[in-house]
């Protein structure tokens, strides 16, 4: 299949999943006023892409801002992985990156890590 | 010279700008383009990344809730329909940076706010938290585009409690107001 990608703009991420590397990678920042219409091709590739069983996938966050509407979004994403490993014969991956000093980034990651049963790795950088 | 019949009122405007320390302020309608240029002011302010970071985090929530919930609207050609109109300013004191908003709100809207700034303003940290994971499992609400997260997020990233105001104007109007902190020493 296609493999998906939008650049990145000043108020959308960006975004690439490759169906070849099963690398699925979103980074930036995110607060589109829209996110339910922004993120709707987002949804419709992956729902096409998780039809298939028994992938290993690693889905890298890079984010350094999202807002509360994006928050769901990406929730609804991480519960669309989970659902794939239990019940699609996945494995799935979650690199969660935030900036060494960022603990409001740090902390979003800690709090999708409590909400979906997935590997979940907070990996701090330095910029 | 040339007289400006407006340079009274702009004269009057930039005084109440220094009097109350607002080094931002902008009345309207608010795009994503003009977020950029807040992002931009907000990153030159003599201070820590990561309170510049909560401060356009803020910003951003109470910039968005204008566009989708201000009762005063106006027709977007960008947009194609009609977005919400607001006020918004930055202004610090010796302490703390205060992000500022203002809109009209709907009457129903007018009656919900007393009980869920009192009760927001009660939680601690982690019922907080709590709260704001337990709204974000929810479905996307019918025709709002939020995901009715905005205060709760202001609440958790301010550290402080918000202040809030409903004034009813002349015309039985409800005027929200918004005002939360963010300490200057984390």
């Amino acid at each position: 299949m296609e493999n998906f990608s939008i650049p990145s703009s000043t108020y959308i991420p960006r975004i690439d999943f490759n169906s070849e590397t099963n690398i699925l990678e979103i980074e930036g920042e995110s607060y589109h006023e829209y996110t339910v219409e922004f993120f709707k091709p987002v949804f419709e590739w992956l729902e096409n892409y998780l039809g298939d069983p028994g992938k290993e996938i690693t889905f890298n966050f890079r984010m350094t801002y999202f807002n509360t509407s994006s928050s769901r979004r990406f929730l609804e994403i991480l519960n669309m992985l989970e659902e794939y490993q239990n019940e699609m014969d996945g494995n799935v991956t979650i690199n969660w990156f935030y900036e060494e000093n960022d603990v409001d980034m740090l902390e979003s990651g800690e709090e999708y890590e409590e909400d979906v049963e997935l590997d979940f790795n907070l990996i701090p950088y330095t910029n | 010279m040339e007289h400006l019949t407006d340079s009274l009122s702009v004269k009057e405007l930039k005084d109440i700008l220094v009097k109350n320390s607002i080094s931002l302020a902008m009345q309207g309608t608010f795009s994503q383009d003009v977020m950029m240029l807040i992002q931009a002011k907000i990153n030159k302010l003599p201070n820590q990344k990561i309170i510049s970071k909560k401060i356009f985090a803020l910003v951003i929530e109470m910039a968005q809730n204008i566009h989708h919930y201000s009762d005063n609207r106006v027709f977007s050609e960008k947009y194609g329909k009609d977005i919400g109109v607001g006020i918004l300013t930055i202004s610090e004191n010796e302490t703390k940076y205060i992000i500022t908003s203002g809109n009209y709100v709907s009457a129903e809207d007018a009656k919900e706010i007393n009980s869920r700034f009192k009760y927001l303003n009660k939680l601690n940290d982690e019922e907080l938290k709590e709260l704001y994971k337990k709204y974000r499992k929810q479905p996307q609400r019918e025709n709002k585009p939020g995901a009715n997260l905005g205060f709760i997020d202001m609440r958790r990233k301010s550290g402080n409690p918000l202040d809030y105001e409903i004034q009813t104007d002349e015309n039985s109007k409800s005027f929200f107001i918004l005002s939360v902190k963010v300490n200057k020493e984390l």
